[in-house]
């Protein structure tokens, strides 16, 4: 029995010594790659420009921006690896930029790479610069001292609070597998010495292909995925309100909604144009209007809620009217209808092909169901 | 005919913990990536798949009951020996435990493989094999009793992980299990073929049975033990379903991993890295059931004692965990095996019950003549 | 299998309690004293005095209670002058009072405080028991204190320690089988339990271990425990040590065997399982809910407390992705000025912590609760500024010494302790699949062990979820009706049944 003890100790020891450890990959004695982003370079070749967190025990902590053009993502890391004194590793990416040019060119091999690396979480954020990516990340902008942190903490809470696409890796990968679903990520901008979100990019397959600004976000958001508990603003037409007003009303009226519930329906109403029905149901919260409207009354919460209606059908038709004219089904209709539709006999690309032609009737029925705690008679 | 090696009663164990032996026996490797192959044949109707292997599954574990029954204290070697004779019965014992032995290989290979893919590119595998074995001897000289409760450990903390398929539900779309029954049901089947490898654990109770204490209930624990893998299995390949998109799923390796990278904890991120290395858990059970299954099969023709078969066992088996090198060898053998799988898990069993059947009368009317 | 070699039984001629003596002393007054100080050694403090011509009696000094020889003894001897041995029995008012003719006994008795009583011409002599042993009065014990509840502990005298129990449990069945071992010590010691509660079985096994023991001296109870549990190569321990009788006496009623050793406050309980030791007597003092919740933490402190630390290391060795942004950066800048990879910088915090924890311990109470204070902090902080850990290490490793002090028991929470120090190794060279490793050995470990025979990890392995009612949480008294089946018992039903309420004034208004 001792034995045998003694005999299995002999042999762990034996083994510690033999096979020695694993490569060690202690936190700070690494260069941490936390944001890279790439640009079409001449050729085939690639740029990456990369943030890289290290820590030194002069410096503290310490973020540097290198770059490199290689034909491959490993290449370049290799080249930026020349330029560190620790080892670059990519554990702890949070976010990945792809500058526009290389965007319309084409960006299948770095979704790919990205998928393919078991290093990389699943999680990270992708999205397009304004431009080019390497001066992008390479500015020295005046209050931010992280710039990797600081994007993908604005990706995150935009995308938390619903303000954004959503657009992680495995969303991406998704999509971009999907033969008869689209790509859409957001784009970001410099400007001057902040970072914003301005607007969002729609991809035919690998490519992108079109783009719109940031306020329609919101909307691409909407028929994309629904949304639960999104901020939003509506401007409609003053005129229609005179008759309610008590004061002068404004030519434009500017009112702010807060999303309670929504419920989104999709229905397929015919096969073969294909027609659909996409109907949205939404209790809000009016959370700012003119003074000069008084919400208290029922007439005019009714008003108010058919005006809502119009000017929201009248956006998401443009918005999806736009995407057709593109050619790019970032909204998964062809998706739903392969879903639905068990006898088409179609391809993947005829089905692809069939967006531009589709027709689809939206519908917004919205209800007020508060308003704030003061106007009320 | 009497058992050979009779057993002690202190060495029996519980009926209920045979949910446990076969649910975690079912449950190894192939629960963090089934989904590939699986979804390859089947596509979204994939599940229909995994419910038909689970019918074909209790149906089997039902004829190996019955099979058993009728021998009430033998294990399968013993039957195969009574059966078909010393002579045709030991050789049959011998394919029986290459079989067995191949599944350990098969999954003590692929844990490495995985370890060795997505956490510790360059840790030589021979050194994880032989702390694997070490770990495995060290259960094994505990007798059967240590194995149980080993099994009944994994298959406790299996479970949990569930909780873990939460988070990535964030992600799912209902719409890509649509349209239901869209492909051919000769695809569904080879989806539930292509399952083999992952189901397969369940005939372990051919080799328990004897070791049971309470004999009428091993059929009810036996198919809950069954309904436990499903309920292990079916959310997660729901969920994948749902997660990913269709080619990207066909794409995807190890599916289970790369869903749970998104999970992000307040003071834990990559769930998967966390779930490769818990994987021990998961596995250990697998090799030590099958270890004991070929343990047994041996027995039946050598007598060996336990300590000096499980050490050359674990001797003979690292070393050919040193031949198979790469990933390609491994999916080789690893395709192979799905077929001789199946055949000694869903064929094999009826043919023997009805041999066993025909013995058994032939053995009445001789005793009445 | 160690218990095996144990269980047997070897049918030697029974030693009387272990002195290897034999034959009886010759009648003669002059002639049985020669030899008598001859196989004593003629020690200083042995008396021999002439009562009368005839009658002479013999005594250790130091054990002899000097008021009650005189008066009882002596002075009686002296007036009544019997001539027979058999006379003595009336005559003196002594309550353990025998007459014994074997040297080995006489001699046993003579060395435990009673006074040898010679009549002149007789080899059979009598023997007063009037033995005045030193004893410590009762105090509270130190090492197994608690808020709510009994502040009595054991003591170091058998008698005493018997008695505190018979007044806990005042039932006919409370049996004392009393033994003694040492072939220098001759050591005496009780082993009790409640007839028809412990499982027979146990009590066999653990006549059988004793009557297997060969050993020169007992000194501890902790001694005694280790050479009868079952696997003594175990870092876990699998007999109890208390110095409570309430806790003693708990587990009695609940079909567990003790043991109490003369010269020892801890007393011995099994079997016992791994989830028992991380009880508190207390928590059955408690409102069940509290009982349950502290309990509870309990338990997972000790799972923090052995693998935090290793945790720690592994994701800063090995696994830099696991970790979250928001700790990112404070991780990394607490570490930059740590020259040692962590798992040095790991094992020299914690060995700071066990030095302090032992220095603690070894030095007056008062001078080591000064010790923890200014060792801790002037340490920690000198340790941080000096850049050899860093500050994140040292929460945690306070973190786990905290949580490893929470279990009720010292012995378990010393192994809780220990059992870190392999496992940052483990973590430290194949990061968190060492870890993993450490877990299954651990976990296989505990599956092999048993006590008295019953499985280490019941309740929880076998299975028996009746019993986690008691083991992992507490239920109210009045749920529980059954005694818990890890300790073989086959009297199960508990009849607790809450007391009916008798007023009802509020509802008759």
């Amino acid at each position: 029995m001792m034995k045998k003890y003694k005999l299995i100790f002999i042999v762990f020891v034996f083994m510690t010594v033999l096979g020695g450890c694993a490569e060690q990959k202690i936190l700070e004695r690494l260069s941490l790659a936390t944001l890279i982003g790439y640009d079409g370079g001449e050729g085939e070749n690639i740029t990456a420009t990369a943030i890289i967190r290290q820590v030194n025990p002069e410096f503290e902590s310490n973020v540097e921006t290198l770059s490199a053009t290689a034909r491959t993502s490993k290449g370049t890391r290799e080249q930026v690896s020349a330029q560190v004194s620790k080892k670059v590793t990519v554990g702890q990416l949070r976010v990945v930029l792809f500058g526009e040019e290389l965007a319309t060119a084409g960006i299948r091999q770095s979704i790919y790479t990205l998928l393919m690396n078991p290093e990389i979480s699943n999680g990270i954020y992708l999205g397009v610069v304004e431009g080019e990516a390497k001066p992008f990340l390479e500015y020295q902008y005046e209050n931010i001292t992280d710039i990797s942190q600081h994007i993908f903490n604005l990706l995150e809470h935009n995308i938390e609070r619903e303000n954004s696409i959503s657009s992680t890796l495995h969303e991406i990968g998704r999509d971009y597998y999907s033969p008869t679903r689209q790509i859409v990520m957001p784009i970001i901008k410099r400007k001057e010495n902040v970072i914003e979100i301005t607007g969002v990019a729609f991809f035919r397959s690998e490519y992108m292909v079109g783009r719109l600004p940031a306020k329609d976000i919101f909307y691409v958001k909407m028929i994309r995925d629904g949304f639960e508990k999104g901020t939003f603003e509506l401007v409609l037409d003053g005129e229609n309100f005179e008759s309610v007003s008590t004061g002068e009303t404004p030519e434009e009226l500017a009112i702010a909604l807060d999303a309670i519930k929504t419920k989104k329906t999709i229905k397929l109403i015919d096969q073969n144009t294909p027609e659909y029905d996409l109907n949205f149901k939404i209790s809000v919260r009016l959370t700012e209007i003119d003074a000069s409207i008084h919400t208290g009354d029922k007439k005019t919460l009714e008003m108010l809620e058919k005006e809502i209606n119009k000017k929201m059908e009248s956006e998401l038709s443009r918005i999806i009217q736009f995407t057709q004219e593109i050619d790019s089904d970032v909204f998964g209709f062809g998706e739903h209808y392969e879903s639905r539709v068990s006898d088409s006999n179609l391809t993947h690309e005829e089905l692809a092909e069939m967006y531009s032609n589709m027709k689809v009737n939206v519908q917004v029925k919205s209800e007020i169901i508060r308003d704030g705690v003061f106007g009320m008679e | 005919m009497k058992s050979m090696n009779s057993i002690n009663s202190n060495h029996k164990i519980n009926a209920f913990l045979i949910v446990a032996i076969i649910s975690s026996n079912q449950v190894g490797v192939g629960v963090m990536g089934f989904q590939q192959q699986l979804y390859q044949n089947a596509k979204q109707d994939a599940w229909i798949s995994v419910i038909i292997s689970f019918v074909l599954a209790h149906l089997a574990v039902f004829i190996m009951i019955k099979t058993l029954e009728i021998y009430e204290t033998n294990d399968i070697y013993e039957i195969n020996q009574d059966i078909f004779g010393k002579l045709i019965g030991n050789l049959l014992n011998v394919l029986y435990i290459t079989y067995c032995g191949s599944i350990f290989f098969l999954i003590l290979k692929t844990y490495i493989e995985v370890i060795n893919t997505w956490v510790f590119y360059n840790l030589s595998p021979w050194f994880l094999s032989a702390t694997l074995l070490l770990l495995l001897i060290y259960a094994f000289t505990g007798n059967l009793k240590v194995i149980v409760g080993v099994s009944f450990f994994s298959f406790v903390i299996t479970f949990i992980w569930l909780f873990s398929l939460i988070p990535p539900l964030e992600y799912a779309e209902v719409q890509y299990l649509l349209p239901v029954f869209q492909n051919n049901f000769s695809d569904i089947l080879k989806g539930t073929y292509s399952m083999t490898f992952t189901i397969v654990g369940f005939e372990i109770i051919n080799i328990i049975y004897p070791y049971i204490k309470d004999k009428k209930k091993v059929n009810r624990y036996a198919h809950i033990g069954l309904l436990g893998t499903l309920l292990i299995y079916f959310p997660i390949l729901l969920v994948s379903l749902m997660y990913f998109s269709g080619e990207q799923l066909s794409k995807t390796i190890w599916a289970t991993l790369t869903m749970l990278s998104i999970v992000r904890l307040p003071f834990i991120e990559r769930i998967d890295i966390f779930m490769i290395c818990f994987g021990v858990v998961i596995i250990l059970p697998n090799l030590c059931l099958y270890a004991w299954a070929v343990y047994r099969g041996v027995n039946s023709m050598i007598k060996i004692s336990l300590s000096a078969f499980i050490w050359s066992f674990s001797a003979l088996m690292f070393i050919l965990t040193l031949f198979v090198q790469t990933l390609t060898q491994l999916n080789d053998i690893s395709r192979i095996f799905t077929h001789v799988g199946f055949f000694a898990v869903f064929v094999f069993p009826f043919f023997l019950y009805f041999l066993a059947l025909i013995k058994r009368k032939f053995r009445k009317t001789q005793v009445i003549q | 299998m160690f218990g095996k070699q144990k269980q047997n039984i070897k049918n030697e001629s029974e030693d009387y309690k272990g002195l290897e003596i034999d034959g009886i002393f010759p009648p003669l007054k002059k002639e049985f004293f020669t030899e008598l100080k001859e196989i004593t050694n003629s020690p200083a403090d042995l008396i021999i005095k002439d009562v009368t011509e005839t009658i002479t009696v013999a005594y250790i000094e130091n054990l002899v209670d000097g008021q009650v020889l005189n008066d009882q003894i002596i002075s009686v001897l002296d007036k009544s002058e019997p001539s027979i041995p058999e006379a003595l029995p009336n005559l003196l008012n002594i309550p353990i009072f025998k007459l014994a003719g074997q040297k080995k006994e006489i001699i046993y008795d003579l060395l435990t405080g009673n006074v040898l009583i010679h009549i002149e011409g007789y080899n059979l002599v009598g023997l007063a028991n009037i033995a005045a042993a030193p004893t410590r009065s009762l105090a509270a014990p130190e090492n197994e204190s608690q808020v709510i509840g009994s502040q009595v502990g054991f003591n170091e005298s058998l008698a005493t320690n018997i008695s505190l129990i018979r007044r806990l449990i005042r039932n006919p069945n409370l049996c004392n089988e009393e033994y003694s071992v040492g072939r220098q010590t001759n050591t005496p010691f009780s082993v009790l339990y409640i007839k028809a509660i412990a499982a027979d079985e146990n009590i066999d096994i653990v006549r059988e271990r004793i009557a297997n023991l060969k050993i020169e001296d007992l000194i501890d109870s902790a001694m005694l425990a280790e050479l009868i549990e079952d696997n003594s190569y175990s870092v876990f321990p699998q007999m109890l040590l208390t110095e409570r009788p309430d806790r003693f006496c708990d587990g009695l009623l609940n079909g567990k065997i003790g043991i109490i050793v003369e010269g020892s406050s801890m007393a011995i309980l099994c079997p016992y399982s791994f989830v028992e030791f991380f009880h508190s007597r207390e928590e059955q003092n408690l409102r069940w809910q509290l009982a349950t919740f502290i309990r509870l933490l309990r338990f997972s402190a000790v799972f923090l407390s052995v693998f935090l630390t290793p945790m720690y290391v592994a994701s800063l060795t090995f696994h830099y992705e696991i970790i979250p942004q928001p700790l990112l950066i404070p991780l990394s800048e607490s570490r930059a000025i740590v020259p040692f990879p962590p798992i040095i910088e790991a094992l020299i915090l914690e060995l700071i912590i066990e030095l302090l924890r032992e220095a603690g311990a070894r030095l007056p109470t008062k001078v080591g609760q000064t010790i923890g204070i200014v060792g801790g902090i002037v340490i920690g902080t000198a340790a941080v500024q000096a850049g050899i850990t860093s500050n994140i290490l040292i929460i945690i490793v306070a973190l786990c010494a905290l949580a490893s002090f929470t279990t009720p028991n010292y012995m378990m929470g010393n192994v809780i302790r220990l059992l870190r120090f392999p496992i940052i190794f483990l973590a430290g060279f194949w990061g968190y699949y060492g870890i993993m490793l450490a877990f299954c050995l651990l976990g296989i470990h505990l599956l092999r062990q048993s006590s008295l025979g019953a499985p280490y990890l019941s309740p929880l392995y076998p299975p028996r979820i009746l019993d986690w009612g008691t083991a992992v949480i507490r239920l109210p008294i009045g749920l529980l009706k059954t005694r818990a089946t890890s300790n073989g018992t086959f009297n199960r039903k508990v009849h607790n049944e809450k007391a009916k309420p008798q007023r009802d004034d509020v509802m008759k208004e």
